[in-house]
């Protein structure tokens, strides 16, 4: 940078270093970007302040600052840790097979032939109802003991109805999210389809590859970055997943499908306890990078070996 | 061994016919070349070949045995392609190695038949580099390397060249002669340029419109062109044609005569006309010359010429190399 070209009426803030310059060339920029951040971090911020003091609404007289105690309570609390099993244990399974069939779809309707518009439209439809309404729908008619579905289908064979909530609670709720997000995932390898080259494809075929082969060698390779960037969508999405929970199950049977965001719910909606829910809240936000991170690495290190 | 026979063959998209019925016969190890204007059906052609396109109705055979219904991957045929399609997330070395790593090759044998083809195209120093990190021309030696590894039946080019500044296309067009010469394979090559079609071909087959106007060796196509069309066609400068009083003196509706076989003189000759347009190329000089009642006209001539625009020149076309058409463009027999 050449000398002449600092700002000629307060120059440079030393202390601020490149940021004092930033601010100085983008005063445009600062309102909007103050706004934004009293909007994202100020909440995060005033989370961190009650995590660290005890704080229940029953009992309003006894809040006091507590360092970090409340982390110690819930790193103790075994309701907790099982929340936080159950919260990686949805995420890998519904971000993995939702991506499984989100890359099925995607490949189905890839190619032209007739009625796709429509497929696409009813494939993509499952991410555009809302949330709470796709998992009563799911609850009442298609896994409900008496009215569902999946019975009748069950019925049609001979077999005993299944109470499927109540027996396979865990798989219910995986089957949900990846109805819901799959979908989702579908509409990112899409464009990642689309975005190969024809050529290769066709090159491969001259080249003796089958349909398998020119899947294995040319498309998932290409398909690696998008792959990579709807699992990390979707797990930063599916970590925070609580109306499905929510309705479908209410965290049971017992504790079975309770993640960190319904415990959260219930600690502050049932037991008042604001510093304990504050924590996991925190918890579950540096979690929620660890997860990410961990995901994208494993999700390359898969994709590495296709090269 | 690879002779390849299109027999009756059609090709539609929707209600738009691209190839009327056409018959075409390609004997093994001749360089072939199809060549026409923009959408004249020519890559089209080339696609049914590959298997790549299915035709709507006929048969395409490779030595002898039908294989209309055959996938691409089984007709033992390779393909180079204009945008060089190469996989760019392998290194060079996977790159060509591919159709052997699908012909289920073991791994040494993949290896020592990558390492040769590399050496004939000069491509050893980069096994290990991507696609991407190549120039142009590199990456056309790629895909001709990926072609040739598996020894083809035939080899199909797909305008491979069009991508490439003038110079490289000028050697990447002997290169692949001199491996046609080579390796005796047959090839079909498709491409709009016709200095290309006249330089490589064996045989030269000009598309219009999905119709084949006529198959021949260069120098037939440059000295009996059946019609008027093949006529403009095969040549650079293009044939000049003349219409009207001059042309029915010849008996003829059209006559056509190239630029190099018009005489040109400042003192005396057929035609008197004006100069326009002077273009020197050092070995040749390009005029192009107005001529009341014949039109504009070019004229080639060696080395340099000293004229100017607006000078009045004399042009004398040679009597035996004077082509004449008749009023549906076919052409006539030549005077004798």
């Amino acid at each position: 940078m050449k000398p002449d070209a600092k700002p000629a009426l307060f120059g440079r803030i030393p202390i601020l270093g490149r940021f004092g310059l930033w601010i100085w060339r983008n005063p445009l920029i600062a309102p909007a970007l103050l706004v934004v951040i009293v909007v994202t971090q100020a909440p995060f911020i005033l989370t961190v302040i009650y995590s660290l003091f005890r704080w229940n609404l029953q009992r309003p007289e006894n809040t006091a600052f507590n360092g970090f105690g409340n982390y110690l309570d819930i790193f103790r609390d075994s309701r907790f840790l099982d929340s936080v099993v159950t919260s990686l244990s949805f995420t890998v399974a519904a971000v993995l097979l939702s991506l499984l069939v989100g890359l099925v779809y995607a490949l189905l309707v890839h190619d032209r032939f007739f009625g796709r518009g429509i497929v696409r439209t009813l494939l993509i439809t499952p991410f555009l109802i809302m949330p709470i309404i796709g998992a009563l729908a799911w609850k009442y008619t298609v896994l409900s003991p008496i009215f569902g579905i999946l019975n009748w289908i069950v019925r049609q064979f001979g077999g005993t109805p299944i109470d499927w909530i109540g027996m396979y609670p865990v798989a219910s709720v995986v089957a949900v999210l990846v109805w819901r997000w799959a979908p989702f995932m579908m509409i990112i390898i899409l464009a990642g389809l689309q975005a190969l080259n024809d050529d290769q494809r066709e090159a491969a075929r001259m080249d003796g590859a089958g349909p398998w082969a020119e899947t294995r060698f040319i498309v998932l390779p290409h398909l690696k970055k998008y792959l990579q960037l709807s699992g990390l969508l979707g797990s930063i999405f599916i970590v925070n997943e609580f109306d499905v929970i929510f309705m479908l199950t209410q965290g049971g049977p017992g504790t079975a499908t309770t993640n960190v965001p319904f415990l959260i719910y219930q600690s502050v909606f049932y037991s008042f306890d604001i510093g304990h829910a504050a924590a996991m809240a925190v918890v579950i936000v540096l979690g929620t990078i660890v997860v990410v991170t961990y995901l994208l690495k494993l999700l390359g290190s898969l994709m590495g070996d296709l090269d | 061994m690879g002779h390849i026979t299109l027999s009756n063959v059609t090709k539609q998209f929707g209600a738009v016919e691209v190839i009327p019925p056409l018959d075409l016969h390609i004997e093994d190890g001749e360089f072939v070349v199809f060549v026409g204007p923009s959408g004249c059906g020519k890559t089209t052609l080339l696609r049914l070949i590959a298997g790549l396109e299915d035709v709507t109705s006929g048969s395409v055979a490779i030595d002898g045995t039908d294989i209309t219904g055959v996938a691409a991957a089984q007709r033992g045929l390779a393909m180079v392609f204009q945008s060089y399609a190469l996989y760019p997330h392998m290194p060079v070395r996977d790159n060509i190695g591919f159709p052997l790593r699908m012909a289920g090759l073991d791994k040494a044998e993949i290896a020592r038949k990558v390492e040769a083809v590399a050496e004939t195209l000069n491509l050893t120093g980069h096994l290990d580099a991507r696609p991407g990190q190549m120039s142009g021309g590199q990456r056309q030696r790629v895909a001709i390397g990926r072609a040739i590894v598996r020894e083809p039946k035939a080899f199909l080019f797909d305008e491979p060249l069009s991508n490439l500044d003038a110079a490289l296309r000028v050697n990447m067009r002997l290169e692949i002669s001199e491996l046609h010469q080579r390796l005796k394979t047959t090839a079909i090559y498709v491409t709009h340029d016709q200095v290309e079609a006249m330089t490589m071909a064996t045989k030269i087959v000009v598309l219009r419109s999905g119709i084949i106007e006529q198959v021949g060796s260069p120098m037939e196509l440059y000295n009996q062109p059946r019609n008027l069309f093949v006529a403009g066609f095969i040549g650079s400068p293009k044939m000049n044609f003349v219409t009207g009083e001059t042309a029915a003196q010849h008996g003829a509706a059209t006559i056509g005569v190239r630029p190099e076989h018009i005489a040109l003189s400042k003192d005396a000759g057929d035609w008197k006309g004006r100069v326009g347009i002077v273009e020197h190329l050092g070995s040749d000089t390009f005029l192009h010359v107005t001529v009341p009642g014949a039109g504009p006209l070019t004229v080639r001539v060696a080395g340099e010429m000293a004229v100017r625009f607006g000078d009045t020149v004399f042009l004398t076309p040679d009597a035996n190399k004077i082509h004449r058409f008749d009023a549906a463009d076919n052409a006539m027999s030549r005077r004798p």
